[in-house]
């Protein structure tokens, strides 16, 4: 037994043995009598309990997040024994930086979770096991390197997810989402699936490096693999790839579900969900299509049709996202521009080794302000009247200064403008672009900024410049310990990457992957 | 002499100047006569100050320059800004209290700025590594360009706020914060010498105007604000593409990332690159300034906003667009700069100086009035700066500092019967001569300066630019014709103003809501004081203000002129190449490759920091 291996994988098993005590503390803890409203009874051992639970998760998955960080500064590549792991799980500082991101997001959203559930009657004790469940997927989808593990990690991730987004029973929207969202998942994950066992009939690999070293292979004489039936691979792992960053046009769930969704699910399918499936994006793309054939802006490479989806992400999310009038379904759209703007790093990583680094910084700052920005919005609202529309939020910078300023900070974030950690996101990634001489994939994502830009400072408008009608509902703010501790540690991360981030940068730089 | 006959001789000047300033007003209480009396007797010590003969003593007793001085400028404002916000909203008076506080800090810590002669080259420089995987440093210096732009900010928000503070009596919180964050995010802009600073400041000042123009406009308040945001925010986006090209080009030349401006300056770009890297930099700052076709969203932003943002916006906002040009797009792409020149300088004319005349002579709201004549005035400014000429430049750098000044009191005035009357237009008043005599004296006086009538401040700028336009190279067979052109707007500038002059204050007094307006109340004459000083001593002592500019834009012209004949060798289809480097003081400072930045460090230090 070599316990260099143990420690390799410990922000993993962390999470995930911490996982296993939420459990068993959710199914044999009393039930608080007093947290139930008269008449409801409650057959749920968890009930009532979430705020030792969202307490506990905050602790496991933050302590996840601080294990990666131990273990970068010892370097898993000082490690010996970790090569036993490969291919099926890969620690290396790639792995590390997401374990960390991933850890933090699922963080933010179990603080989040800690107050909303309680606020608006949705106290059950299986969302906290089940998110922590989740990130220890996506962790495991992070460092997978064969598809084998990657199809595991990716159900783990994913059917935690689909649970959480029904955890409104009676809720028909909810059930439309947690249904809509699980058999496009099912879909998707079928797809790679089935671009998976193409590519082991062509190449004879399940292993990212191998099937990498068999396709460098064609074109020699010797060589046995087909190319057609790699593109049709490629074809079909991207597509299911797609669907979990929500790039447009495989975006269709997106708004439903993130809408349906109790508002700490959305944050964690926005920050966790997409991030993990960036990162296993990065590795496939980079390490089983690293070849220099594949890895070209001419006819057989995908670095066009990621452009393609880079473009038609931002530019389709962007106009739709104007057009909104929920807030929280414009949070949606935007995270699909979102992805575009990190699709265009991803791209950039072709030819500039900068641009899965870039990839990487932007999914950190984007969890930081996304899950603040849901942060604010689950503030705004209370029990029974969850803040939701424009409307809603009128005159709330009048009202309820603090959270009016907290959601303008980590929209502006959001925005990119600085010096918040949303800029040097944005810049990092295009920069990466104009490395890569990308220049109008440059462009027009920064042109994309502008459309983004309208539409979070509508939100600004709203809070702070329109009075609401007379008699229509308004939002009054919740009180939680939990979303306001939530809310400034997002606040100040979203500031320390934006005024500090020397330090951050250099550890994306050093956690990138490149190709061939 | 006497000692005691020596000091009160030197004492004399002010003694009479604060005697002049508080006699001559009839009607106001001691209060007013004292702070008038004061602002007179310091408009003689800045004159005195100023006086090359009294240089001499300030070059021995200052030769050293604090470093610190311009970060102290810039995030003083910020940080009060960030302090305001933990401040309680129900006490207004001390939120009054604190900004107007911090303004006037910042206004005598810039002060320090006249202590040192503007030689060539950078003052004040500070440097530190702020991103240095990007090349990213925190480099802030003033030259005889920015150098006045800075003290007329640092004037003109103070008495910005001041006047806002009279006139607005809701949400006092947002707008102490408000001013505070512009004037430090305008103060960086102004200062910074990395690009990604300038960037950073840059969009700063966005959120700040917007609050403005959004929370205290008027019935289109938050058409107006979108407007603004959205042009200026996608002027700025083609600027970072921009930025982010020249920066990918000397990275790949030199081997090493940065954003600093001295190093950018010496990319020298391939044609169609620097023809796209200029547009990008150009419509910023075209947007910013504004020029026609993209002054739209001006009027519109000018008549929602509050009066202390007018000002703020005309005296100081518009000028970095200007500014913007002379650093970085003659700084950075002098080529094309020079290339592009003659048909510019014809849009500047067209668009700016004639048509923004003809569409202010038929407006009815002053207020719009005044904002179409900051399309003309800045057309002039633009004009000086297309010239390219010693005489030009020159004129035009003074041209800023008297569109503020001049503009900056006319929406004050302006603000002033709108606070009476809550309405600006034309043909509501007529005859008000009668019942404000102070007033309509003062509304004079700066219609004068802003048509530029010999004496005041406006005749040496217009007459500057219309010089360098005549003898201009750059401009070619054209400049003659352009200088004859320009000239003609100015005799439209005198019949929009004054035929608005002539329907506002003189004639009948025929509508009778004008018969009890009360005339100019103690805060407003105090905070227009400054002003009409200034065009005076502008108007009288150019050679005060220009002295201080003619080294740096003798250096702007030296490298533009560099940068164009780089341009002109470059050949079709060639790779981007770096220029030379000259040494020198300009390029105190310039970023070293990170292997050599420990040597190049010693040697800063051996130097003793001295430019």
């Amino acid at each position: 037994m070599n316990f260099n291996v143990l420690f390799a994988v410990s922000p993993i098993l962390a999470v995930a043995f911490g996982g296993l005590l939420l459990m068993l503390a959710e199914a044999f803890g009393k039930p608080a009598a007093v947290a139930l409203p008269a008449g409801v009874v409650s057959n749920d051992a968890g009930a009532g309990r979430s705020d030792e639970l969202a307490l506990g998760s905050a602790v496991v998955l933050f302590a996840g997040a601080l294990i990666s960080i131990a273990l970068w500064k010892v370097g898993p590549e000082k490690l010996d024994g970790v090569a036993a792991l490969a291919p099926y799980l890969i620690i290396d500082r790639f792995t590390l930086f997401f374990c960390f991101t991933l850890c933090l997001g699922g963080g933010l959203a179990a603080l989040l979770a800690g107050g909303y559930l309680p606020e608006h009657n949705l106290d059950r004790g299986e969302f906290f096991p089940l998110l922590v469940f989740s990130t220890v997927g996506a962790m495991a989808l992070a460092a997978a390197g064969d598809f084998l593990s990657f199809f595991v990690a990716l159900e783990t991730m994913s059917l935690g997810v689909y649970c959480m987004i029904g955890l409104r029973r009676g809720n028909v929207r909810a059930s439309e989402a947690s249904l809509k969202y699980f058999l496009l998942g099912s879909f998707a994950a079928a797809l790679t699936l089935f671009g998976g066992a193409l590519l082991y009939g062509a190449t004879g690999h399940t292993d990212f490096q191998g099937i990498g070293e068999a396709i460098a292979t064609i074109g020699k004489p010797t060589s046995v693999v087909s190319a057609p039936l790699v593109l049709v691979a490629l074809g079909l792992v991207v597509t299911g790839l797609a669907f979990k960053i929500s790039a447009v046009p495989f975006h269709m769930w997106t708004p439903d579900a993130y809408e349906g969704a109790p508002t700490p699910t959305t944050t964690f399918m926005a920050v966790a969900v997409k991030s993990a499936a960036f990162a296993i994006l990065l590795r496939i793309l980079l390490v089983g299509f690293g070849d220099s054939r594949l890895v070209s802006w001419g006819g057989t490479g995908w670095p066009p049709v990621l452009a393609c989806l880079a473009v038609l992400s931002m530019t389709v999310a962007n106009v739709i996202a104007g057009r909104q009038e929920s807030v929280k379904r414009m949070l949606a759209y935007s995270s699909i521009a979102h992805a575009g703007y990190a699709l265009i790093g991803v791209v950039a990583a072709m030819k500039s080794t900068q641009g899965a680094s870039s990839v990487l910084f932007y999914m950190l700052t984007y969890t930081v302000s996304t899950a603040g920005a849901f942060g604010a919005l689950i503030l705004c609202g209370h029990r029974g009247a969850e803040a939701v529309s424009y409307e809603d939020l009128a005159g709330l910078g009048k009202r309820h200064p603090p959270a009016a300023l907290a959601f303008s900070f980590f929209l502006l974030s959001l925005a990119g403008v600085p010096p918040t950690a949303g800029f040097f996101g944005k810049l990092y990634v295009f920069s990466a672009a104009v490395d890569s001489e990308l220049n109008v994939l440059a462009v027009i994502g920064l042109l994309n900024s502008v459309i983004g830009a309208y539409y979070y400072l509508r939100v600004m408008v709203y809070m702070y410049f329109r009075e609401p009608e007379p008699g229509a509902p308004i939002a009054t703010p919740m009180r939680s310990g939990f979303v306001v501790a939530a809310l400034v540690l997002a606040a100040v991360l979203v500031l320390a990457f934006g005024i500090l981030p020397g330090s951050s940068l250099d550890v994306a730089a050093a956690a990138g992957l490149s190709h061939g | 002499m006497n000692p005691l006959a020596q000091f009160l001789f030197q004492v004399a000047p002010y003694v009479l100047a604060f005697a002049v300033g508080a006699l001559i007003p009839r009607r106001q209480g001691t209060p007013e006569r004292v702070a008038l009396g004061i602002i007179a007797a310091l408009t003689v010590l800045l004159v005195k100050s100023l006086w090359p003969g009294a240089q001499v003593v300030d070059e021995t007793v200052n030769a050293k320059e604090w470093p610190w001085l311009l970060s102290v400028i810039v995030f003083l404002p910020i940080f009060g800004a960030v302090f305001l916000l933990f401040m309680p909203r129900q006490s207004p008076v001390i939120l009054k209290r604190i900004t107007f506080f911090i303004l006037g800090l910042d206004f005598l810590a810039s002060l320090f700025l006249l202590s040192v002669p503007m030689t060539q080259g950078w003052h004040f420089q500070q440097i530190t590594a702020w991103v240095p995987m990007f090349g990213i440093r925190y480099h802030v210096a003033v030259d005889g360009v920015s150098m006045w732009l800075i003290l007329l900010s640092t004037l003109t928000t103070p008495i910005a706020a001041y006047v806002s503070f009279g006139s607005l009596k809701t949400r006092i919180k947002d707008l102490c914060f408000a001013f505070l964050l512009l004037h430090g995010a305008m103060m960086g802009a102004f200062v910074s010498l990395d690009m990604f600073l300038f960037f950073v400041f840059w969009e700063l000042m966005l959120v700040p105007m917007i609050v403005m123009i959004g929370v205290w406009g008027g019935v289109e308040k938050v058409k107006a604000a979108y407007k603004f945001f959205i042009y200026t925010m996608s002027g700025s986006m083609l600027m970072l593409a921009a930025i982010l090209y020249l920066v990918w080009n000397f990275t790949k030349l030199s081997g090493y990332p940065s954003f600093d401006y001295l190093a950018l300056q010496h990319v020298n770009l391939p044609h169609t690159a620097a023809w796209l890297c200029f547009i990008g930099f150009f419509l910023a700052f075209a947007i910013k300034v504004p020029m026609f076709p993209f002054h739209t969203w001006l009027p519109d932003a000018h008549v929602q906003a509050p009066t202390g943002g007018s000002i703020i916006l005309a005296a100081v906002l518009l000028k970095l667009g200007a500014y913007g040009y002379i650093r970085f797009c003659m700084g950075l792409l002098g080529g094309v700069a020079w290339a592009a020149a003659a048909t510019l300088a014809g849009v500047a004319i067209g668009g700016g100086i004639v048509y923004g005349a003809l569409v202010a002579w038929k407006q009815d709201d002053v207020k719009r009035l005044v904002a179409y004549s900051s399309v003309a005035h800045m057309g002039f400014v633009m004009l000086g700066l297309f010239a390219g000429t010693q005489a030009g430049m020159e004129g035009a750098i003074l041209q800023m500092l008297n569109h503020g000044i001049s503009t900056g009191a006319l929406f004050l005035l302006v603000g002033v019967i709108y606070d009476r009357r809550h309405t600006r237009l034309v043909r509501e008043f007529g005859g008000i001569a009668k019942v404000m005599p102070i007033y309509a004296a003062l509304f004079v006086i700066v219609t004068m300066s802003s048509i530029g009538v010999p004496g005041t401040n406006g005749f040496v700028g217009e007459f500057m630019i219309v010089m360098g336009t005549f003898v201009s190279q750059t401009l070619g067979v054209q400049s003659r014709l352009q200088a004859g052109l320009a000239s003609a707007g100015v005799i439209l500038a005198a019949v929009y103003m004054l035929s608005v002059v002539q329907r506002v204050f003189f004639g009948p007094l025929s509508n009778p809501k004008n018969k009890h307006l009360k005339d100019m109340n103690m805060r407003e004459t105090i905070a227009v004081a400054p002003l009409i000083a200034f065009i005076f001593v502008i108007g009288f002592f150019p050679n005060l203000f220009l002295n201080r500019v003619t080294d740096s834009v003798g250096a702007v012209l030296t490298h533009y002129e560099e940068s164009r004949r780089a341009y002109m060798d470059m050949g079709d289809g060639e790779f981007a190449t770096l220029l030379p480097r000259q040494g020198g003081p300009l390029e105190h400072g310039y970023p070293e490759a990170p292997g050599k930045a420990d040597t190049s460090g010693q040697a800063q230090a051996l130097n003793g920091g001295a430019p």
